[in-house]
């Protein structure tokens, strides 16, 4: 009896262990299935550099060459304001700050994980959105700067996290040994902590990346949704997932449209997968050294 | 003989415990002071003061005074003073570039060395010194973290060597190494003598003996005896020093 028992639990234990394998797989291959069959009706080459998402129009154009770059435009925001401000906060709470202090700062940036996207859209869209129309004197506050701004704050508690860990496994021996060559405390901090850190942090980046180019509610809310090309960061831009998740619900099941939205949801995943295994890719070099 | 070094009246604590009391001794110019003791005895903290690396623990605190050419090391630049008194740790540092890097690195960015025949002038003094040439001037380019344990303390040594201090702290140098480098630690040691004034805390009494003018023997955090190597272990003046110094205790 306790023999069937051990080999049921342990089957259990297999089987939710596969599950997300399995999930990823079934994911990946419906996307690819039905991003297949569109390609076979609309030029994959026309998809991805076509200016033009006009799903509805008589002759339905599904260019995501805008959508893409929007997507782009928003995340490489986010980034240049995230990650120095994100790197910065690591050093402080690895390097500088004291122990009560780091405590404190630490679960604090761990909660912001917890706000909930539409929270952060919804406090951009009442706070931001004006500041920015009034602080720039544009049109519309609805841009790509006001996405990235609140899309940095989304990144950041991944990119300190990460990084801090990173920070915190350089052997205090390399410090000690800088500080006694005659660096001062900064001079460590830049030249040995940074330095052999780097590929952690750079993982980091890259995880706070996946997270923001994945985000919709917030882009939803407060990037403006106009699929043009924008000229700079202070336009209006609509992401990929802002389109899936805004006209997945008017098509017709099946319909070219529908097709068509799964093919961006397969851009995407492709271009998180690929952002995830290099940031793996330097998580694997942080623990090796 | 002038005083490099001379310690007044020095007490450390850690959170309020004393680990060293009242201490005053001197360092000779161009001398090796050993100074040996059981762990606990205050060695390391004893030389950890000296290039006041302990004013990063913020448990520390002490009374007292060092002097470095008769000038208090706690009225000078912590930067400056360590780039005066380097240092030497138990486990060899290198960073994790190659061999040439990590002598150019700090020298370089302190300012001290620019152009790159200055540079390439700096590693053949600073490996030479450290008798390290002969067995790397091949392999520059490298990484540092290919070499054997002995090798990299040796590193070690050029790096420090490389911005010319005036004092060399050496933390039980050779703990971890084997016989072999251990021998050639020593050898460079007592070539490095005509230039720097050194000083060695060592858990071998043996190597004390074999590479010091003068011995120091801790206790407790407290200096029981302290004369040159020669008479401390053919005739120590006091019952405990010869206990620890003949394997008794420690």
């Amino acid at each position: 009896m306790r023999k069937i028992v051990d080999t049921i639990i342990e089957k259990i234990i297999f089987l939710c262990g596969i599950s997300s394998v399995i999930f990823v797989i079934l994911i990946f291959s419906f996307l690819f299935i039905e991003s297949f069959v569109f390609f076979k009706d609309f030029s994959i080459i026309k998809f991805i550099t076509g200016r033009y998402w006009y799903p509805d129009s008589k002759l339905a154009l599904f260019g995501i060459f805008s959508l893409l770059v929007g997507s782009f435009l928003v995340t490489l925001g986010a980034c240049l304001i995230a990650v120095p401000i994100s790197i910065m906060t690591a050093l402080y709470i690895s390097e500088v700050a004291s122990k009560n202090v780091r405590d404190i700062l630490k679960s604090l940036v761990e909660l912001m994980v917890a706000i909930p996207s539409v929270v952060i859209g919804f406090i951009g869209m009442i706070v931001l959105v004006p500041c920015v129309k009034k602080l720039f004197n544009i049109p519309t506050g609805l841009t790509a700067f006001s996405g990235s701004v609140m899309l940095a704050f989304m990144a950041m508690p991944t990119i300190v996290t990460i990084s801090e860990d990173a920070i915190r496994s350089v052997p205090w021996q390399y410090k000690e040994g800088a500080l006694a060559l005659g660096a001062t405390k900064w001079q460590t901090m830049r030249w040995i902590v940074l330095k052999t850190a780097r590929p952690g942090i750079i993982a980091a980046t890259m995880l706070g990346i996946g997270r923001v180019i994945g985000e919709t509610m917030t882009v939803i809310m407060i990037t403006g949704n106009s699929s043009r090309i924008p000229h700079s960061i202070f336009e209006p831009v609509r992401t990929m997932t802002a389109v899936i998740a805004t006209e997945i619900g008017e098509t017709v099941n099946g319909s070219m449209h529908y097709k068509a939205l799964f093919s961006i949801g397969l851009v995407l995943f492709l271009i998180t997968f690929l952002i995830n295994f290099v940031a793996d890719l330097f998580l694997e070099k942080n623990k090796n050294k | 003989m002038v005083d490099k070094i001379k310690v007044e009246n020095l007490s450390c604590y850690y959170n309020k415990k004393c680990v060293l009391e009242s201490l005053s001794i001197n360092v000779i110019q161009n001398e090796i002071l050993s100074i040996i003791g059981p762990s606990n005895s205050g060695k390391t903290t004893f030389l950890r003061t000296l290039n006041r690396m302990n004013d990063l623990d913020s448990i520390h605190s002490r009374k007292g005074e060092v002097y470095l050419d008769n000038n208090s090391i706690f009225d000078m630049d912590m930067e400056d003073l360590r780039r005066r008194i380097g240092m030497l740790f138990a486990m060899p540092t290198p960073l994790p570039m190659s061999i040439y890097e990590n002598i150019v690195y700090a020298p370089k960015r302190l300012g001290l060395i620019s152009k790159k025949p200055e540079q390439d002038a700096l590693v053949v003094r600073a490996l030479k010194d450290a008798s390290l040439w002969n067995e790397v001037k091949d392999r520059l380019k490298s990484s540092a973290m290919e070499m054997s344990g002995g090798q990299q303390q040796r590193l070690c040594i050029a790096r420090i060597l490389a911005i010319n201090p005036e004092v060399i702290l050496f933390d039980e140098p050779c703990s971890g190494l084997d016989p072999i480098s251990t021998a050639k630690i020593e050898e460079s040691m007592i070539e490095l003598k005509r230039k720097y004034t050194m000083v060695l805390v060592t858990n071998n009494v043996k190597q004390a003996s074999r590479v010091s003018d003068r011995t120091a023997f801790f206790l407790m955090g407290k200096i029981i005896e302290i004369d040159t190597t020669d008479k401390m272990f053919v005739s120590p003046k006091e019952r405990q020093t010869e206990d620890y110094i003949t394997g008794r205790f420690g």
